[in-house]
């Protein structure tokens, strides 16, 4: 693989101008509060983790008190789950319905498979680390981890929320490259998705320097074009 | 020579040059801007609209000792004025870009300005006929005139124009022997007689009429069971041709109904009629015919695929909502009849031409081969959402104050299960009308349709000023309201006590200018919400859709739009059984078989006796 | 000049009151629903704190202008229609428009949301739409029914009468006691144009995701979230206003529209769902039959 390995690597914060109005410094912390209590999640269950989630969300350990609900559709969602081993082919989803998620969206790996592999550590058809392909907030270790395990590892980003740290989302954007090259290793490069991961960041300003590179570029040369349908006099 | 004369001549001359010029490039325009001229000769004698006198016209003919007479009151002026209206509003949409691309594919543009302005002639003559014998003339004129019309496109237009006249025919008949009876009993052909002798009739030749004239009329109208014809043949003439049948020529059997079974035979007779064995009045009867009248076409639209028969289909069902209106016989009910009038005929209009701006663009009318049309045409689409939002009868737009009127007065007359038959009406209405708008605009955009444009302004113009008549009226329904007080009083009806925005009753009162500045104030915070709230959306392609995170590609077709209301059709889908058209059908064979074994004792047995034989009835049916 | 300034000014304040009571009774359904599953359940500023977080979005995305404007639509329609219901000391335009109208204006939003999740070109958004639509068709028939029924009872279509005349006369003349076969129609109909279980076939997350919410995120997401407290509020506070008397003050008024909304919340999440004809069959047989017969009580 010839990008470097960022799984380490923080994104270059740029600093956020603390505002001078005093009302707009209370509004951010208002809102990331909120997104804190409020975590909507998808549970994309892959592999044998899934089982440990419903005794999460019922009256056992129930999730709801923490204002996590599950959702149906990427559209909704601000958590992504992903419960256990990812193939080949589940990763081509996982990362479009990753990409359909409006940011902020937070990803969480549950179980060993997700960290690196598990005991598909010698499969050819299944991706290693999750890491590689988008950027993940939290792994929850584990074969499988106990729902206690899982509340927990909530808490914790639910934590990082509201301090405004879980910005791991923005490393897709800024770091697109590295992530689009590690896709096109595996998937060959006729890779793309109907999402249009470039023109949300331009249009959001989340671009960073490693936005476009070399892997985009091969991107560029065979996406088939994306541009929203304008309405036409 | 007065004013009325002028009007009727000015339509004379613009049937006439249409019909001389129809080779002429600029006939379009030239049919278009006389009929602004009629419709200016209209507004010189619109005293009649705000409680004017009647216009008596000058021409006075005398056939067979009968004195033939014409005039104009509220009523006609009201049912005149939609007429040249919509007229207008085809004629201006198809004189631009639509006739060069209709002349391209082989029609004949000018002709169908021909058989509009004709159209429009024969239904002066008829709004303004003075007594039942120019009435009939009148009628006559109008049936073959539309004929005209629907056949213009050839093919399975011919078929459905035939059809038409059939059931045309067999109206008029029943109209002819109608004026055959009253004449008997009256001796005269003048409606003053008629009205005057009405009060003496018995009941059995008030029934006989009333049933003989509500049938004839009903034809026109296509109330149930009459209504067989209607659909096909409205949907398939030529898109502005459709727009202004759908909109007016029915109506023209509701007016006919007014002035001889209201006006004259007078309803209130009516309601003193028992029908034996039941606890039904002959009104009664009437109410649950206009009643199955809105259901079951309503419901036999939500099944249509193609969007022209959809519109006519409903274009019938709109028409019980009038007549249940009128039949309520108080100032509420019937001027929410009437108001339906108008408020149906700038919908229809509207949702025609849409329909046919978006067949100009894709040659297909089939709401299955349509779809995300909201892109590329979106004032097309805008001008359908108004159309649609007053056909189902939701505020703002028009159709609303006139369904509140009738659903009013049903409240306070007491008839619970006629209200709801309306409002059942109303519900499939909005499911119907929803499947249009969603299988055309909304949707997937098919690759095919990637590369059209907007409809021109000459065809945009017409369909937008139809829009925007859709609404101010809903917001200001008082306009109309004037125009329809006149016309009750002309009926005889009590004048409905209006305000400019609506209605204002000790129980229960609609003020439209309070209700659309709330609903728009309302819309507004939903817009400061949207718009101010949250960051700006961006907008993404068709195909960055949630599919199970299953990738989309253009090349397949994933609108929802065949079968669409699954669910409900799985629950009701067996109770269309097509009864009406196995009646139709078996009596068609009837007639046949009748008509096949007469000719075949006629030709191989016996000529002569059966020539005698039939001279015999024959003589013994007139002389005896 | 007076009264039309006191009049803006209600209509102003009638959808933030009705809002904020429509957040709590959010609440209050999800609590419910919690405390049937023998779960905590979501604490007190849930509902905001969800409306907050959808609006709070970085990323929103959008089909088009219609899928904006279906937005807009929805919670504009809801936010004119409280403008019509009557609450304590508060009648806004509720005489101007009268039962009819406000059955109709409440089904602007439903359009507007309709022609939202058609532009979004999503065969699950159109597949739920078009079970939403089909039991409309289901529950208006009752509920229409009951309308009619109450406002012959009170031979008035005007709401602010209707809630005058049972104050006057105390608990014997709420609509509740005069026609208590319609009462119960009248429930079973407000039951199901909530679309909770049984009767949310054009939600049913796990087979047609969510249907018309589909492709909505972000702040269209959240635009619903306001909707549905508009539309619990109006649901239950008109239930309130035609059987129970209305509200003689602010405590009986929220007593009484919380109790209401409280019943089919409680059915509600012992249920799983009828499927669409299942729905139509079973709402045009029971409730129908029982509206039917309340108005025969009410014209006799």
């Amino acid at each position: 693989m010839s990008n470097t390995d960022l799984s380490n690597i923080e994104v270059n914060q740029k600093p956020v101008a603390k505002r001078s109005n005093p009302f707009a410094n209370v509004f951010n912390e208002l809102v990331s509060f909120c997104r804190s209590r409020s975590m909507f999640m998808l549970h994309y269950c892959t592999g044998c983790g899934a089982i440990e989630l419903p005794p999460a969300m019922t009256s056992r350990f129930d999730m709801e008190r923490l204002g996590i609900q599950p959702m149906v559709t990427p559209r909704q969602a601000d958590i992504l789950l992903i419960t256990g081993y990812v193939s080949i082919k589940t990763l081509k989803r996982v990362i479009l319905t990753y990409e359909q998620m409006g940011a902020p969206k937070y990803v969480i790996g549950i179980c060993s498979c997700t960290v690196n592999g598990g005991m598909y550590w010698q499969s050819y058809a299944t991706a290693k680390k999750l890491d590689e392909y988008i950027p993940v907030d939290l792994y929850i270790a584990g074969c499988m981890p106990r729902p206690e395990a899982v509340i927990e590892g909530l808490q914790q980003l639910m934590a990082k929320i509201k301090t405004d740290e879980a910005n791991s989302w923005k490393k897709y954007y800024e770091h697109y490259d590295y992530y689009l090259g590690n896709q096109q290793h595996l998937f060959g490069n006729n890779w793309q998705t109907p999402t249009d991961i470039i023109g949300e960041a331009k249009t959001y300003q989340l671009e960073g320097p490693n936005t476009l590179g070399e892997h985009t570029k091969i991107l560029e040369s065979v996406q088939r074009p994306l541009e929203p349908l304008e309405m036409k006099l | 020579m007065n004013q009325l004369d002028t009007l009727l001549l000015i339509s004379l001359i613009t049937a006439l040059i249409s019909g001389l010029g129809r080779r002429h490039q600029l006939i379009g325009w030239a049919t278009a801007i006389l009929l602004t001229v009629q419709f200016l000769a209209l507004l010189s004698i619109s005293s009649l609209g705000y409680g004017g006198t009647v216009i008596e016209s000058a021409v006075n003919l005398t056939i067979l000792g009968q004195p033939l007479s014409w005039r104009f009151d509220g009523l006609s002026w009201f049912f005149a004025l939609i007429t040249i209206g919509a007229a207008m509003a085809s004629s201006f949409f198809a004189a631009g870009i639509w006739a060069k691309k209709y002349k391209k594919h082989g029609g004949n543009p000018g002709l169908l300005q021909f058989a509009m302005s004709l159209n429009v002639f024969t239904m002066l003559v008829l709004l303004a006929s003075g007594d039942l014998l120019s009435l009939f003339i009148g009628w006559e004129l109008v049936s073959w005139a539309s004929l005209l019309l629907m056949v213009l496109a050839g093919g399975i237009a011919t078929q459905w124009g035939l059809r038409y006249i059939v059931y045309a025919t067999a109206g008029a008949m029943s109209i002819l022997a109608g004026i055959g009876i009253i004449y008997h009993l009256t001796g005269s052909f003048a409606y003053a007689d008629l009205a005057a002798a009405a009060s003496t009739f018995s009941t059995t030749h008030v029934v006989v009429l009333s049933l003989l004239f509500i049938a004839g009329f009903g034809v026109k109208m296509g109330l149930l069971p009459f209504h067989l014809w209607q659909a096909g043949a409205y949907a398939e003439t030529p898109g502005p041709g459709s727009a202004f049948l759908g909109a007016i020529s029915s109506r023209m059997g509701l007016y006919a109904m007014l002035i001889v079974v209201f006006q004259l035979i007078g309803l209130g007779k009516m309601i003193a009629v028992e029908i034996p064995f039941t606890f039904l009045s002959l009104r009664d009867l009437l109410m649950w015919v206009a009643a199955f009248t809105i259901i079951f076409p309503t419901y036999t639209a939500l099944r249509q695929n193609d969007a022209r028969y959809l519109l006519a289909w409903h274009g019938i069902g709109q028409g019980g909502y009038m007549m249940m209106g009128l039949l309520l016989l108080d100032p509420v009910g019937s001027a929410g009849g009437l108001l339906h009038v108008f408020n149906y005929a700038t919908n229809q209009a509207a949702l025609f031409l849409a329909i046919t701006a978006v067949v100009y663009r894709t040659h297909t009318a089939d709401l299955n081969r349509l779809g995300g049309l909201v892109n590329r045409m979106p004032l097309t689409f805008l001008v359908l959402l108004v159309g649609i939002i007053g056909l189902a009868g939701i505020p703002p737009m028009n159709g609303f104050v006139s369904k509140w009127l009738i659903y009013r007065s049903l409240i306070i007359e007491g008839m619970p299960l006629l209200f709801v038959a309306t409002v059942i009406g109303t519900l499939g209405t909005i499911l119907s009308v929803y499947k249009l708008i969603h299988n055309t605009f909304l949707g997937q955009l098919r690759l095919e349709h990637e590369h059209i444009r907007e409809v021109p302004w000459s065809m945009l113009a017409p369909m937008l000023v139809v829009a925007t008549i859709i609404f101010i009226t809903g917001f200001m329904p008082g306009l109309v309201l004037d125009w329809v007080a006149s016309a009750q009083a002309a009926l005889g009806f009590t004048p409905l006590a209006y305000t400019l925005g609506g209605v204002e009753t000790a129980r229960g009162s609609l003020d439209m200018i309070w209700l659309c500045g709330v609903l728009f104030g309302g819309f507004g915070v939903g817009a400061l919400l949207f718009y101010g709230g949250g960051n700006k959306a961006k907008r993404v392609h068709q195909l960055d859709n949630y599919a199970g995170g299953h990738f989309l590609t253009a090349d397949t077709r994933y609108h929802y739009s065949n079968n669409f209301y699954a669910g409900l059709m799985h629950h009701i889908g067996g109770w269309y059984r097509g009864t009406f058209k196995w009646l139709e059908s078996s009596l068609i064979s009837i007639v046949s078989l009748l008509s096949g074994l007469t000719q075949i004792l006629f030709h191989s047995y016996h000529p002569a006796l059966f020539l005698l034989i039939t001279a015999t009835l024959s003589l013994y049916f007139f002389i005896g | 000049m007076q009264v039309t300034l006191l009049t803006i000014m209600e209509v102003i304040l009638m959808p933030i009151v009705a809002f904020i009571i429509g957040l709590f009774m959010v609440l209050m359904m999800r609590k419910l629903a919690a405390r049937l599953q023998r779960r905590v359940g979501p604490p007190l500023f849930q509902p905001l704190f969800d409306i907050v977080k959808l609006y709070g979005k970085q990323t929103q995305i959008s089909h088009g202008m219609i899928h904006d404007i279906g937005i807009i639509m929805a919670v504009g329609g809801y936010v004119a229609a409280e403008a019509l219901l009557p609450v304590p000391g508060m009648d806004g335009i509720a005489a101007k428009g009268g039962l009819i109208t406000l059955a109709y204006l409440t089904m602007v939003p439903s359009l507007g949301l309709a022609l939202g999740v058609g532009q979004c070109a999503n065969p699950n958004g159109s597949i739920g739409i078009s079970r939403a639509l089909t039991s409309m068709l289901a529950y208006d028939i009752p509920f229409i029914i009951v309308i009619f029924g109450v406002a012959y009872q009170f031979s008035s279509t005007n709401l602010v009468d209707i809630i005058a005349t049972q104050q006057a006369g105390g608990f014997s003349t709420w609509g509740i006691s005069e026609m208590p076969v319609l009462a119960v129609a009248g429930l079973f109909a407000m039951h199901a144009s909530l679309g909770k279980q049984p009767f949310e076939i054009y939600i049913a997350p796990a087979e047609i995701a969510t249907g018309p919410m589909v492709e909505m995120g972000g702040k269209f997401l959240g635009g619903l979230f306001v909707m549905q407290s508009f539309q619990l509020y109006t649901a239950s506070v008109l239930y309130v206003s035609l059987f129970l008397g209305g509200g003689e003050n602010w405590i009986t008024f929220l007593l009484k529209s919380f109790g209401v909304l409280a019943i089919p919340v409680v059915i509600a999440y012992l249920f799983p769902r009828y499927r669409t004809d299942d729905l139509v069959r079973l709402v045009w047989k029971w409730p129908v039959m029982l509206a039917l017969i309340g108005i025969a009580f009410v014209m006799n």
